[in-house]
């Protein structure tokens, strides 16, 4: 159940939304896609649906070309929130999830344990356009995932909702990809990311920065951060061998080392000037990642 | 073909049941049964009752004269000699022998209309033999004076089709010989097609620019497949409309059914002829083809926008050109109904619909234009849902507007 993406470029009128993107969400995964406005990713997952046809490259699901034949197993919430207003809840979902091959019965047992899980079970026939819309976000979800697929593509899933709602809906995403699902999901917020994924992919401007697993590529990476708290004075540090970069903020000291191999002459040289609070040796953050390849913040 | 029945049946049963339908359905159902029963509904608010007898008095001679001339007019009164009571359904008339004579009729309740000039015709014929009898005139004068004028049309056809004009000179009347059925037959097509058209063509477009403006397409169109969708969409409506279409037939048999329609009939002179069972036919394609070429029109139209506000723009064409159609077929009908613009307009597709029953209803039109207007129908209809399905493809996920940045879309992908 592998997804591979092999040299997939994207673009309209002469401008390239997309520009050769390599990658592989192996089966099983949770696999995060991360970038700013207009880097990329609505555009990539519509090819990945097929909905847009690539300027150039391929995108394979299990070795095959994704078309209508294996729609069933894909699972779809697209940035662009919307379902029909007029619609009751229950009629919207049953007609979303026949449209997945599901029977108008199995649509409505599983609906009922969806609302039940999030919470809104007296929403079931109410109309959409009667829904907040928060609400109307968990019932979008709810469509896109109410037929078990294997592939679930969530667009910005969390944009738009409160602290306890999007608790709730990490819940689910994490309980889907426990049963089994390859979830692939985009942001524009680090920390997502960095809770969910086992595996990202870092797009700017249409162009894959990094891409592949979030350990491998923090150690990859190499740089580490150390964090040094205590009442004595630090400074000399800064002219240490290894270290590129130090900020301090009151009596603490965060210093950017070139890898892990500066972090124990630094630890020898400040064990002399007696007791220290903490010593800290930290991997990088996704957002230096980001820093030091694009050159400013997400 | 789950997909293409999910979405047909979602479109169909929402628009089944929703209440406009019903209401818009219930209220065409109701004025039928208004006008089956018209003729009673007007007895109802005519308060003239029916004449049985006319009392004469006066003139022996002008009484037995004007029972001559009525009995020869052959209604249903009878005429009596006056016994000096005057019941129900009674009139009196009284003759007084003044120049011209004086005719006084005494009634208890209004007479209705056509009595009353059967009544007035044979008086006036009473009155001119007392005035030949009176100038003393010969028989063959007096018969001069009755003579009729000999009225001939030598009037030249607008095609100038010899055969036509000859046709034309045979009926003599100058006025084309239309069948009654075979012209409500084609009123109730080109209306019933007209407003169908109307109604849906809006309900389409809102359908096509709703989903499009709610964004909900874009999960749709992950599952089946535009075209499929789009073809789903159609079909259902056409399907509601001619689920609206065969209520009213329904209601129109059950009409036929319960009420007596032997006066209505016989008023207005409904009777088949040679060209009725083509007319019904062709009407009946010429309907259905009709409204699915303009409802695939109406869904591509509905394709091209992005804000709701901009659906009645949109749908204008359809409107301007269903408009022209209908009149071109509803103000020919009394005219020549062959003339150059409905021969041409027949061919034009989006006028065929409407103008090809006008063309139907006369024989001399034969089959061939008729089926070739069939052939026009069906290739703009496959050209339009071609169109349709294109446009709808690479539109569902633009959210540019206009017609033309979306053509031009279309001729890009």
């Amino acid at each position: 159940m592998t997804l591979e993406i092999r040299n997939l470029s994207k673009s309209f009128n002469g401008q390239t939304a997309v520009d050769h993107i390599d990658l592989t969400v192996p089966a099983g995964s949770m696999y995060g896609f991360l970038g700013g406005n207009g880097a990329g990713k609505t555009t990539t997952f519509r090819m990945i649906l097929g909905l847009l046809q690539p300027s150039e490259g391929t995108i394979t699901y299990n070795g095959n070309k994704i078309d209508y034949s294996v729609t069933n197993d894909i699972g779809y919430l697209p940035e662009e929130r919307g379902l029909h207003p007029k619609l009751k809840v229950e009629e919207q979902i049953r007609y979303l999830g026949q449209l997945k091959g599901m029977s108008k019965k199995e649509v409505d047992t599983k609906l009922d344990e969806w609302l039940e899980r999030f919470g809104v079970p007296e929403n079931r026939s109410k109309r959409i356009e009667k829904l907040s819309k928060g609400n109307q976000q968990k019932i979008q979800l709810i469509a896109s995932i109410i037929h078990d697929p294997k592939l679930i593509i969530l667009d910005e899933p969390f944009s738009g909702l409160d602290p306890v709602n999007v608790e709730i809906l990490k819940t689910a995403v994490k309980d889907l990809n426990r049963q089994g699902a390859t979830i692939i999901f985009s942001t524009h917020r680090m920390e997502h990311v960095e809770e969910l994924c086992e595996s990202l992919c870092i797009l700017n401007k249409g162009k894959q920065v990094i891409s592949g697993n979030i350990d491998e590529i923090k150690s990859d990476f190499g740089q580490k951060e150390i964090i040094i708290e205590g009442d004595h004075d630090v400074e000399f540090l800064r002219d240490m061998p290894g270290v590129i970069d130090m900020k301090q903020i009151r009596k603490k000291s965060i210093l950017k080392i070139e890898n892990e191999s500066y972090a124990e002459p630094i630890y020898n040289e400040i064990i002399k000037l007696g007791y220290f609070k903490r010593f800290q040796v930290n991997e990088p953050s996704i957002n230096d990642i980001f820093i030091s390849k694009v050159g400013h913040e997400l | 073909m789950s997909k293409f029945l999910a979405t047909f049946s979602q479109t169909y049963l929402s628009k089944v049941r929703a209440k406009s339908f019903m209401i818009s359905t219930l209220i065409i159902v109701l004025l039928i049964f208004i006008g089956a029963n018209f003729d009673k509904i007007i007895g109802i608010f005519d308060s003239s009752e029916e004449l049985t007898t006319i009392k004469v008095e006066g003139n022996e001679a002008v009484a037995a004269q004007f029972e001559t001339v009525f009995n020869a007019l052959e209604t249903d009164i009878s005429v009596s000699e006056n016994d000096g009571e005057l019941g129900e359904g009674e009139a009196l008339l009284t003759i007084e022998e003044t120049e011209p004579m004086t005719f006084t009729i005494e009634a208890d309740q209004e007479i209705p209309g056509d009595q009353m000039s059967d009544i007035e015709m044979a008086l006036g014929e009473v009155q001119r033999s007392a005035t030949i009898q009176s100038l003393n005139l010969s028989p063959e004068e007096a018969q001069r004076l009755n003579a009729t004028p000999d009225i001939t049309y030598d009037i030249a056809s607008a095609a100038g089709d010899p055969e036509e004009e000859e046709a034309t000179a045979s009926e003599g009347d100058g006025m084309p010989d239309i069948n009654i059925l075979n012209m409500v037959v084609f009123y109730v097509t080109v209306i019933v097609m007209f407003f169908i058209i109307i109604n849906y063509a809006s309900q389409i477009g809102t359908e096509v620019a709703m989903e499009k403006t709610s964004r909900v397409i874009e999960m749709i169109v992950s599952s089946v497949p535009p075209v499929t969708h789009l073809l789903a969409k159609i079909t259902a409506m056409i399907s509601v409309s001619l689920t609206q279409l065969a209520i009213f037939l329904i209601a129109i048999f059950a009409a036929i059914q319960l009420f007596d329609f032997s006066d209505l009939i016989s008023e207005f002179g409904l009777e088949a002829n040679d060209q009725t069972a083509t007319m019904i036919v062709y009407s009946f394609i010429y309907l259905i083809l009709g409204l699915i070429l303009y409802l695939s029109i109406s869904a591509m139209l509905g394709s091209f926008i992005s804000r709701m506000e901009d659906l009645q723009q949109a749908l204008l064409p359809v409107t301007m050109f269903s408009l022209i159609g209908f009149y071109i077929a509803i103000f020919n009908l009394w005219g020549s109904a062959d003339n150059l613009l409905v021969r041409i307009s027949s061919y034009f597709p989006l006028f065929t619909p409407f103008v090809m029953p006008l063309r139907a209803m006369n024989e001399e039109t034969g089959q061939m234009p008729l089926l070739i207007g069939v052939a026009i129908l069906l290739v703009s209809i496959a050209l339009a849902i071609w169109l349709a399905a294109s446009v709808y493809r690479n539109s569902v996920l633009s959210t540019s507007n206009g017609i033309f940045k979306n053509l031009k879309r279309v001729r890009k992908e």
